[in-house]
């Protein structure tokens, strides 16, 4: 098991590497610099010269991510060019707040889609099937904005029970933090339960049709016992890489609901950047995104054999 | 017993109400696009920040709403004879948010400070000479007495010395300032003191019980600035329907809207609308250097294919006006020969193209997508007249960052752009002439126009700029390097609750606004 992980581990870093080299090039491939932006239509070449030099962007592209890998190296991603924050306090702490709706929502996705997915898979073709099919397939088309936007006419305009702009952190309100967290989980739970609800429904009809199924019916075990013993173990794998993804997705940055509910998490933070140019929170915010979906699917991959005794970390 | 009990019932309920009552009942919400850059004024900043950092902070001088210069701080101005020595007099009673009192020291400072090169004040070269114009000495003569001397007579400098972007060169305490100089947080004069910076989320002002406000009322970034609520709070809210979703709940009390949100919000009975015209100006730029648009002829053709009345009742959802002059309608400056403009003839467009040899090669026009800015509209209305006279057009639309540094590199062959306000006439016209060599932003390279533009930047007689600028007006239609369209028009909301407000130059103003509880 170690040597898996130290293996996935090590795999990880070329991975981490090509992500920094590209993202370090191509967003320097866009036309626009942070000084362009600081500056404004009143920049003379004089004062864009004398920021850019300030800014270190005078430099040549390898002396400059030279500088940058080489902080990178001692754990350190730089500083905010738009806020002069340092970079990684400013990723963790906004990627806590988006992480707590994500987990939230995934989560009680899951719950919900997995179960009804497996029922779809075990009615196929009746009206119960045909009702959740449907229901999916809605969720899954509404772009999360839209939705958004929804929930905030209904719940924040129509009932007022929510609130419709800011953020309180949990920690230093729980009661008005969980307020102002309800909307953007709804809406992350709904366009979840879509997307995972039509995988375990494929990926249960497939072990349906499975001769072991027939034989476990034939030796008369009740349909519960088929469904929970014998569907579910071996039907999950796939739902559960799906999980890993969307988890890994998501926690990457969930930019529209975030501006939609005004939540300051990684994604807005990852969005601002780009419009602003600001190299660092750029290139900190990517391969931190591309840290935490190697982690995640490696915890997926560790969590395998929970669900599947025929997978081994071996 | 009933007795007993009603009473407290009564009680138990005025409690909840007391613990219920909303905390912001004594606050102002004022909802920006975006997070601000810092506090520190006139250093890595934007609109919003000068917004923010303005209500904490205040110069010797300040913009009047009409584009003149008004004393702040400084109670009289006193200038010498050969136009070089500016003797500011500090109004008594100053203090600053420490409680401490503003003296010519202070202002010295502060001064020192932003010449430091240090402190990256983005106005430093405005004022070492590296731009023509140069402090050579700022003193204290008195404990309310400074003296400022600069290298050759300057129309400007006070204009300069007023410039948001240059954070009105703010006078601020020494405890703005960590032990290690670095920047804290500012402790300025202006009627509210910073309280609390959530990045991301909002930044949080308390009324500044201390502030001396000027007499009368409103007027731009001076006139009277009495702080009547206990705190502001500027929500960050980048999304156009969570605005309007907060004004109607009666999260947000102001806001700046998108015009297309309009006609919806008129019907919205808790919410207030207001518009008002501004000196940002949305124009059409021509490459000069580009073969085609080298031709006099071929821009004076496209000039003809417009009609700017249209034009304008197309793109803007509220009452915009044509306005083909740099100066906006309310200077004091925009006089009759500034209303000159080109007259929309379909006809003569077509002649002047068959004389500037135009023959249907395809032209590029480009402009933005920000929701801000009208732009991308105008693009496609002026497509769309271009091509009722034969000429053909391709419209590129870049986000903001590509937009400015094309702008900047005067890579374009037309652009959509829209100018930031500059009061000042004289500042309007340099956002545009100049020798494109030195500055490939400038789209008027005109020699006289410069010269003249040179005159009015040094001449302080009203009478004199005027005749300047009515010059320089005639002569940008006749050579057409660019087109001013019109000022941009902004339309700001309040929830039902606040009571005072009045936009100015896309800026939301805390001062003199109350709230109903």
């Amino acid at each position: 098991m170690l040597r898996f992980i130290a293996s996935r581990t090590l795999m990880a870093i070329p991975t981490l590497l090509i992500v920094a080299v590209s993202v370090f090039v191509l967003i320097r491939l866009i036309p626009g610099d942070p000084a362009t932006l600081m500056l404004g239509d009143l920049a003379t070449p004089a004062s864009l010269a004398e920021l850019r030099e300030r800014l270190g962007l005078d430099r040549s592209l390898f002396a400059q991510f030279g500088i940058w890998f080489g902080h990178l190296l001692v754990g350190d991603l730089g500083q905010s060019i738009s806020t002069q924050q340092p970079v990684l306090p400013l990723i963790v702490q906004r990627f806590w707040v988006s992480a707590q709706i994500v987990l939230v929502a995934v989560v009680c996705a899951s719950l919900v889609a997995v179960p009804a997915g497996i029922i779809a898979a075990w009615k196929q073709d009746s009206a119960l099937d045909l009702a959740l099919v449907a229901i999916a397939t809605l969720l899954l088309s509404i772009p999360t904005f839209w939705l958004g936007l929804l929930l905030l006419l209904f719940f924040g305009l129509k009932l007022d029970w929510l609130p419709v702009v800011g953020y309180v952190a949990i920690a230093e309100n729980p009661w008005r933090g969980t307020l102002y967290l309800v909307m953007p989980i709804l809406t992350l739970f709904l366009h979840e339960i879509g997307v995972l609800m039509r995988m375990a429904r494929a990926s249960t009809l497939e072990v349906l049709r499975l001769d072991y199924i027939t034989h476990a019916r034939a030796k008369g075990l009740s349909e519960l016992q088929v469904l929970t013993h014998h569907t579910f173990k071996n039907a999950f794998g796939p739902t559960w890489t799906l999980i890993g993804l969307v988890l890994g997705n998501l926690l990457g940055g969930i930019a529209v609901v975030e501006t939609v509910f005004t939540i300051p998490g990684l994604g807005r933070l990852l969005v601002d950047a780009i419009f602003a140019r600001d190299y660092p929170v750029i290139q900190g915010c990517m391969l931190f995104v591309a840290f935490v979906y190697v982690l995640v699917n490696l915890l997926v991959d560790l969590c395998y054999p929970i669900f599947d005794p025929r997978v081994t970390a071996q | 017993m009933t007795s007993t009990l009603t009473k407290s019932i009564l009680l138990s309920g005025a409690f909840v109400c007391l613990i219920s009552a909303p905390s912001y009942a004594q606050t102002l919400t004022v909802a920006l696009t975006a997070d601000i850059r810092g506090t520190n004024p006139g250093v890595n900043r934007d609109d919003d920040t000068d917004t923010v950092t303005l209500h904490m902070v205040e110069g010797l001088v300040a913009y009047r709403e009409g584009g003149t210069v008004a004393p702040m701080l400084a109670q009289k101005i006193d200038k010498s004879a050969d136009n070089l020595t500016y003797t500011f007099e500090l109004r008594s009673g100053l203090t600053f948010h420490n409680g401490a009192p503003v003296t010519a020291d202070d202002v010295v400072w502060s001064w020192q400070r932003y010449m430091d090169p240090k402190t990256d004040w983005r106005c430093r070269a405005d004022f070492d000479g590296r731009n023509g114009l140069k402090v050579e000495s700022v003193e204290a003569l008195s404990p309310t007495t400074v003296r400022i001397r600069i290298n050759e007579p300057s129309a400007l400098f006070l204009f300069s010395l007023a410039r948001t972007d240059c954070g009105s060169v703010a006078v601020i305490h020494k405890d703005s300032l960590n032990a290690d100089g670095s920047w804290k947080a500012p402790v300025g004069t202006g009627p509210f003191k910073f309280g609390e910076w959530r990045r991301g989320q909002y930044v949080l002002l308390t009324r500044f019980d201390g502030y001396k406000s000027l007499p009368g009322g409103l007027d731009g970034y001076a006139g009277g600035k009495r702080p009547l609520v206990q705190e502001v709070k500027f929500l960050v809210v980048p999304d156009p329907s969570s605005v309007k979703a907060g004004l109607v709940t009666g999260q947000i009390d102001v806001a700046e809207v998108l015009g297309s949100d309009v006609e919806q919000l008129k019907n919205e009975r808790r919410v207030t609308l207001q518009t008002a015209t501004t000196a940002g100006r949305n124009a059409l730029l021509f490459q000069t250097k580009d073969p085609v648009f080298s031709k006099p002829e071929m821009r004076k053709a496209l000039a003809a294919a417009i009609d700017l009345d249209q034009l304008v009742s197309t793109v803007s959802a509220v009452e915009a006006k044509p306005n083909a002059s740099t100066i906006h309608a309310s200077s004091t400056y925009y006089s009759a020969a500034q209303k000159l403009t080109h007259k929309y003839d379909p006809a003569l467009a077509k002649k002047l193209l068959a004389e500037a040899g135009y023959k249907g090669e395809r032209l590029k026009i480009t402009t933005n997508n920000r929701k801000s800015s009208p732009s991308f509209n105008i693009a496609v209305v002026l497509q769309a007249m271009f091509q009722n006279v034969g000429i053909n057009t391709d419209i590129d639309v870049v986000e903001w960052a590509t937009h400015m540094d094309r702008f900047l590199k005067g890579n374009y062959q037309m652009m959509v752009h829209s100018y930031s306000a500059r009061l000042d006439p004289a500042l309007s016209f340099e956002h545009f002439t100049g020798p494109k060599a030195e500055q490939p932003r400038k789209v008027w390279d005109d020699p006289t126009a410069i010269d003249l533009l040179t005159q009015a930047s040094r001449i302080e007689n009203d009478v004199e700029r005027q005749k300047i600028f009515d010059e320089l007006h005639k002569r940008m239609i006749e050579g057409t390097p660019l087109l001013m369209l019109f000022n941009r028009v902004e339309a700001w909301a309040t929830s039902a609750r606040v009571s005072g407000f009045v936009p100015w130059e896309s800026r939301a103003r805390a001062w003199e606004v109350s709230v109903k509880p």
